[in-house]
């Protein structure tokens, strides 16, 4: 059964070298996106260049369909797959304030690193940032306490929260995801046109 | 088939696996509500046979009082009953939640009821559902009582009887329980406060979430 | 899509090589997201590696001011291991050196500084700092940045995945008209 982990397969040692593993699979491929490029990652906001979504969507979609799968055979417990709790407006006000952190440094923390390890300057000075960022957090954390831990759902996935079923939710991301993508391409070519900048 | 497959690029061709399993995947709806299962009788048999999963009331004093750990304990009885005793570290999950309840497949689990009965029950259960390492508490809440907190030494015991009689006591009074001397039909507590009817000891300010079970370190980003 | 490109340049071998298909990428990257699933039950990150070792750091320069603080205390454990010896940090080591890996296959590593047209390295530097600065507290607020919890909690369809996924790309859409000097 997997995760192999959860059922002791092997020990916690082992499992840093699955983890350093996985840590270069996860950085080759965000290295083969362009992600380790700022300007790349920025033009996602100004739509000439949808990388960002095109590959986060791509790879939801892939994971998604592979732990449905994977659990339909009966192969995988997906009860022991974690999933964090939602704190559902701690995290809204999160991703906003780490939204416009993305805009103006151009990167997030997964690309920062492989662009600070290709050689970028600014990758490198983004990792300070973050480090500096997550010290101001630290330092202020017992003031925000109370509402870092308020609004706590427990673990909610959208299949319960919708009350629809778990493949039901599956169909949907995927005809989202096809509909960005199909809607990303025609936007790109459009401004392409109309800017006379290229896609790359 | 083949020239429509050449004609398709890489990414529309990922596009149309994705669509089609997503449309599979609406027709199956959830992966895993199959409750009916094989089950290998034999195994089962084995293990009970052998007596593996079973784990008497001293091993388990013992391992209260070294704070070994990597079991969850968990208490099959209603919630009434365990508010007014449970054996410490333990988990309440009543027999009827027991598949509903927070316990991974992963885990160790220890279970008690007052007897063997709901706990066998609850092995089953559980054993079935692919939880991989499930014990029952020999003799259940009943035997916890008769020999750790109610432990009885006859007076004309031998004294091998009488020296494992002090280590048994020693545990007792670590649990709050009271070690008697029976003589001639009358038995006397050989504790200094001592009760005619035996009280079970008071519950102890329940402690963070028993068992190993939120003692980890946090997995998330 | 952006084949014609990719021939032109495949005649120069130390030209860096244009970024592959976004969709292929994807793919591949999910491929990797499921493998961790299904070996370790767990998803992929980043900030969380970073916090261990400000935690660690805070805690070597003033410890008991670390002990008082919920926060770092939770990414210090209960001392049993060293906090380093954990597996987001593992996993952030192996990002650099597969990026770099890849990086160096295509030719693409390059001391440089990416900024837009108009804009001088040193602005762009400071940009970059106070960008980091505030997705640190962003991604700590939320509990997990763009790979631990849009990326890992989208594929396990998590309600506070999805709702930070568009909560990033809201804040960031709302931001980006007023930077945009920065990179147009």
């Amino acid at each position: 059964m997997m995760p192999y982990f959860k059922f002791d397969y092997f020990g916690f040692d082992f499992s840093l070298v699955v983890a350093f593993i996985v840590g270069i699979g996860f950085g080759f491929a965000l290295e083969r996106g362009g992600f380790g490029n700022a300007r790349i990652l920025a033009a996602q906001f100004y739509f000439y260049n949808m990388r960002v979504l095109k590959v986060m969507f791509s790879a939801i979609v892939t994971a998604m369909l592979g732990l449905f799968y994977f659990a339909w055979i009966g192969w995988l417990d997906l009860s022991l797959v974690y999933i964090g709790d939602t704190y559902i407006v701690p995290q809204i006000i999160g991703g906003l304030i780490l939204g416009i952190g993305f805009v103006i440094g151009g990167y997030c923390p997964g690309t920062s690193l492989v662009s600070a390890s290709t050689g970028r300057t600014d990758g490198i000075v983004f990792v300070l940032g973050i480090f500096a960022g997550i010290f101001v957090f630290g330092e202020l954390f017992p003031l925000i306490e109370g509402f870092y831990n308020s609004t706590n759902l427990g673990r909610v996935t959208l299949p319960e929260f919708l009350g629809i079923s778990h493949g039901m939710v599956v169909f949907l991301v995927v005809l989202m995801a096809l509909g960005a993508f199909a809607a990303a391409g025609w936007g790109e070519k459009v401004l392409a046109k109309k800017n006379g900048r290229g896609v790359e | 088939m083949k020239e429509l497959l050449k004609k398709l690029s890489a990414a529309q061709k990922l596009a149309a696996a994705a669509f089609l399993l997503g449309l599979l995947a609406l027709i199956i709806g959830t992966p895993s509500n199959n409750h009916s299962v094989n089950v290998n009788a034999k195994e089962m048999l084995l293990s009970t046979i052998k007596t593996q999963d079973r784990v008497d009331v001293m091993t388990l004093a013992d391992w209260l009082i070294k704070e070994k750990l990597d079991y969850t304990l968990v208490d099959l009885r209603s919630e009434k009953e365990f508010a007014a005793y449970n054996i410490p570290s333990s988990l309440n999950v009543p027999v009827e939640n027991i598949l509903t309840s927070d316990l991974r497949r992963n885990q160790k689990i220890l279970l008690y009821g007052n007897d063997d009965v709901a706990s066998a029950q609850a092995w089953f259960i559980l054993k079935s559902s692919n939880y991989k390492s499930v014990y029952i508490l020999d003799g259940g809440l009943n035997a916890w009582k008769d020999k750790i907190l109610f432990p009885k030494l006859a007076d004309n015991s031998t004294d091998e009887e009488k020296s494992t009689f002090e280590k048994v006591k020693q545990i007792s009074l670590h649990f709050g329980g009271t070690p008697q001397l029976i003589s001639g039909g009358t038995s006397s507590a050989v504790t200094p406060q001592s009760a005619q009817v035996q009280p079970m000891p008071k519950l102890s300010a329940p402690k963070s979430p028993a068992g190993g079970v939120a003692k980890k370190k946090k997995e998330g980003c | 899509m952006n084949s014609k490109n990719e021939k032109s340049h495949e005649g120069k071998s130390f030209e860096p090589k244009p970024y592959s298909n976004p969709y292929v990428v994807g793919f591949g990257l999910g491929l990797v997201l499921l493998a961790s699933f299904l070996v370790m039950g767990r998803g992929l990150g980043a900030s969380g590696a970073v916090s261990t070792v400000v935690a660690v750091g805070v805690e070597n320069i003033a410890p008991q001011h670390a002990a008082k603080n919920n926060f770092y205390k939770e990414y210090l454990g209960d001392g049993t291991t060293n906090p380093l010896k954990d597996w987001l940090v593992f996993e952030v080591i192996g990002v650099m050196v597969g990026g770099f890996i890849s990086g160096s296959l295509a030719h693409r590593i390059k001391r440089t500084t990416e900024k837009g047209p108009n804009v001088t390295v040193k602005t762009r530097l400071i940009y970059a700092f106070a960008g980091g600065a505030i997705m640190g507290i962003g991604a700590k607020l939320a509990r997990g940045c763009t790979s631990g919890l849009a990326l890992t909690g989208g594929a396990l369809l998590s309600l506070g995945g999805w709702a930070f996924m568009f909560a990033v790309f809201g804040g960031g859409y709302a931001a980006a008209y007023f930077i945009r000097r920065q990179w147009l």
